[in-house]
């Protein structure tokens, strides 16, 4: 797709025109981090857990963290849990600066997250805003402290 | 894996505490008689890595444990018997010690550099848990 950057004078005249075919995955990615200054990820409701319900956008700003168990890929809001068909590598490609994988298996939103705490065997205990605790494996720490400065 | 390396890192800890303590007692010696000179027996450094490893070995019991709780300081108990019995052990074997004054001395030596090890272990956990909780305050949401 061709991109024209046009500078404006104040931020008060800034517009955004796509001109598209049709409404990808893509161009509603673009659209959300250009409205809403975030982007957004495919995912399914889970209706139960053998079928997956309706396919929605959601802003990556409200995910807490994902998961991967047993192949299958798992995106954790405050409240509720979607299905994706992204793996856990292409979600980590996705996501913005803001979520580290703390594990072999799980990503986490660092701004969803309220506190941690050391273990003796090198770990970290992550309490997240809803007051879900995730491991931060020993091997992951140091990605976390380099993404904070620390 | 994750098992192994803490076994090498702790004998590698262990084994420089000894030397540490081994080195003040030659130092404290040295001040009071004036021996310049420090003789050891040609299987001393190997016993002292070999003591290193074995007191290492118990230190995966905390492995997959929580700092916290009554679990927790039952496991810090029996870790420390299994030191001490593990350095008096080795110590009669190899020599370190030839009667009961000496043997104290060694007692008192697993005490200080266990209840060190403690503190400095604590020390550095908690020093990066204040640090990492005090950077997530500026990108924190709020909910």
């Amino acid at each position: 797709m061709k991109v024209i950057l046009e500078k404006v004078s104040s931020p008060e005249d800034e517009r955004a025109l796509i001109k598209a075919a049709e409404v990808t995955e893509e161009i509603r990615s673009a659209m959300d981090l250009l409205e809403n200054n975030c982007r957004s990820i495919l995912v399914s409701e889970l209706s139960d857990e053998r079928s997956s319900g309706e396919t929605i956008m959601l802003g990556t700003d409200k995910i807490y963290y994902t998961e991967s168990i047993d192949k299958k890929t798992f995106v954790y809001t405050k409240e509720k849990c979607y299905g994706s068909k992204l793996r856990l590598y292409e979600l980590e490609d996705t996501l913005s600066s803001n979520f580290f994988r703390c594990s072999k298996s799980l990503i986490v939103n660092i701004r969803k997250i309220r506190s941690v705490k050391s273990e003796l065997n090198g770990r970290m205990i992550a309490e997240l805003l809803n007051g879900e605790q995730l491991v931060i494996s020993r091997s992951y720490v140091k990605d976390l402290k380099r993404k904070l400065g620390v | 894996m994750a098992k192994l390396k803490i076994i090498f890192s702790q004998t590698l800890m262990i084994a420089s505490a000894i030397l540490f303590g081994l080195g003040v007692e030659e130092a404290i010696d040295y001040i009071i008689t004036g021996d310049i000179y420090m003789r050891w027996q040609w299987y001393i450094p190997l016993s002292i890595i070999l003591c290193a490893f074995i007191c290492s070995v118990p230190s995966i019991i905390f492995a997959d444990e929580r700092s916290s709780g009554r679990r927790f300081t039952v496991k810090v108990v029996i870790h420390f018997i299994c030191i001490f019995a593990a350095v008096s052990l080795f110590g009669l074997l190899f020599g370190w010690y030839t009667d009961l004054a000496g043997f104290l001395v060694i007692a008192v030596m697993i005490v200080i550099i266990y209840a060190f090890t403690w503190v400095a272990t604590y020390w550095l956990l908690k020093s990066d848990e204040n640090k990492i909780n005090d950077a997530l305050k500026d990108v924190r949401d709020e909910e």
